[in-house]
């Protein structure tokens, strides 16, 4: 008992046969197998824009522990590079810069606009950028245990240092000294304390993201 | 302590969020086309690294105009920028203690000098205008406009697949409110369980992100899930942008502006 069309035109026999033919394309079904890439590749797009909102809510989240409060901001774009990878997390933050350059109100303190790229901050905000692609491509190569992904976080809180506090210098004119008193020390504790959270975070959303 | 959760009002995170976004209106801004705002914020964003003070006078005199034409209230920019005022203060500081020359003002040792307090300004002046122009530019302008014309922009680009960033915005604009909500009834549902009795910050926060996490992840999936099963596809309409006939005008002015600004 197989399916006959009556009709030779498909369009009116079917009449949701536009559809049908984007469910055909998507499955790209070829000799028997279902290529599942394409659904692959949407839920890695859902994923990556919920990372870039996440790196946005974390710049409103801070935890007052000792003089500088800590912001969770950078602590996500270390997470998206461990989960999501070297692309997409390159994805992701991308998109959460464009916003930010566009003017909506993303960055630390509820602010935005181009004027933060170029102010004197700038320099963490776009050392994200190669900050989140080293740390997916290190926890790429190595085995995805704890102490791995804290090697990989730290080698991209140290890129976003490396980048951050020379312009923080370049930007306000200050001494070499006084530029990492300000830019550095200060955070250094609160980092340690959120890679720890960010390895914790990693093991609990692993799972979900790798169900399928 | 259960009356104040219950019944105190206590500014929250959706406050701070809903203060810097769009407001509806008819002003000139607001029917301006979104392409050529971009482009004029764009280029006076860059060209102002060059200003000095009667070009900065010049465009803030243009910018406080458009502001009271668009119906924004200065009580509203002060409270918006509180913190970027704070930057400003300290950028200001930082140039007049380190810049050599006639000193001014004289504490122990330190010196605020007038150069540097010259310097100072100016770069404050940029950092602010540029902020300003930021603010209206969104407090005008439709999100889901600014996202088709992204779109626009990035089509000539090569690599890069805009109809997917485009997606990526507007998933990215759904998920902000979502996530401001879920932790709002996380916190709201620790917090009927005493959680505030808890002195560890650290405990405190854990209990309210294991759940936010978990949360979070598994209704993205859920709509990774549903667009698929709705058939989503890159392959989608177009967006359309409508022009209010003032664009020429803006084009030549912010030219003009700008060549002002680096010149002078």
């Amino acid at each position: 008992m197989g399916t006959v069309f009556t009709d030779k035109n498909p369009k009116r026999a079917y009449p949701h046969f536009r559809t049908f033919k984007i469910l055909l394309s998507k499955l790209k079904i070829s000799q028997g197998k279902i290529d599942m890439n394409i659904s692959n590749q949407l839920r890695m797009t859902v994923y990556a824009s919920l990372f870039a909102a996440l790196i946005a809510a974390g710049a409103f989240i801070a935890i007052p522990i000792g003089p500088v409060p800590i912001v969770l901001q950078n602590m996500f774009v270390l997470l998206a590079g461990i989960i999501l990878g070297s692309r997409w997390g390159l994805a992701c933050v991308s998109v959460y810069l464009l916003m930010g350059a566009l003017g909506f109100p993303v960055f630390a303190g509820g602010t935005g606009g181009i004027g933060r790229l170029f102010g004197p901050t700038g320099g963490y905000l776009l050392s994200y950028l190669p900050a989140v692609y080293a740390t997916g491509i290190i926890s790429e190569k190595l085995q995805k245990t704890m102490a791995n992904d804290i090697i990989a976080m730290v080698a991209g809180s140290l890129i976003v240092y490396a980048a951050g506090v020379p312009w923080l210098k370049y930007v306000t004119g200050m001494g070499w000294n006084k530029a990492v008193t300000v830019g550095m020390y200060p955070f250094l504790i609160g980092d340690i304390i959120k890679i720890i959270a960010a390895a914790y975070a990693a093991k609990i959303i692993r799972p979900i993201v790798k169900k399928q | 302590m259960c009356f104040k959760t219950w019944h105190g009002y206590k500014p929250d995170i959706m406050d701070q969020l809903t203060s810097f976004t769009y407001q509806t209106g008819k002003s000139f801004l607001h029917m301006l086309d979104v392409r050529c705002k971009i482009f004029s914020m764009g280029l006076l964003s860059l060209s102002i690294i060059k200003a000095d003070f009667a070009s900065l006078a010049l465009t803030g005199v243009i910018i406080a105009t458009l502001v009271i034409n668009a119906g924004i209230k200065s009580v509203v920019i002060f409270r918006d920028l509180k913190y970027f005022f704070i930057l400003l203060i300290f950028v200001f500081v930082a140039r007049a203690l380190t810049t050599d020359g006639t000193p001014l003002i004289i504490f122990f040792n330190i010196s605020m000098t007038k150069q540097g307090m010259i310097i100072g300004a100016r770069i404050c002046a940029r950092f602010l205008i540029i902020m300003l122009l930021g603010m209206v530019f969104i407090k005008t302008t439709k999100p889901s406009s600014v996202k088709g014309a992204v779109q626009w922009f990035l089509s000539p680009v090569p690599f890069i697949p805009e109809k997917r960033v485009s997606i990526m915005i507007s998933l990215f604009l759904r998920f902000m409110p979502f996530l401001i909500k879920q932790t709002k009834q996380i916190s709201n549902a620790q917090k009927s369980r005493c959680s505030d009795l808890q002195p560890n910050p650290i405990k405190k926060t854990a209990r309210l992100c294991v759940p936010l996490f978990k949360k979070t992840f598994q209704s993205a999936d859920r709509l990774a899930t549903a667009m698929e099963a709705r058939c989503y596809s890159e392959d989608r309409t177009d967006p359309e942008f409508i022009k209010s006939g003032h664009e020429t005008i803006i084009y030549l002015a912010t030219l003009a502006l700008s060549i002002i600004m680096i010149l002078f």
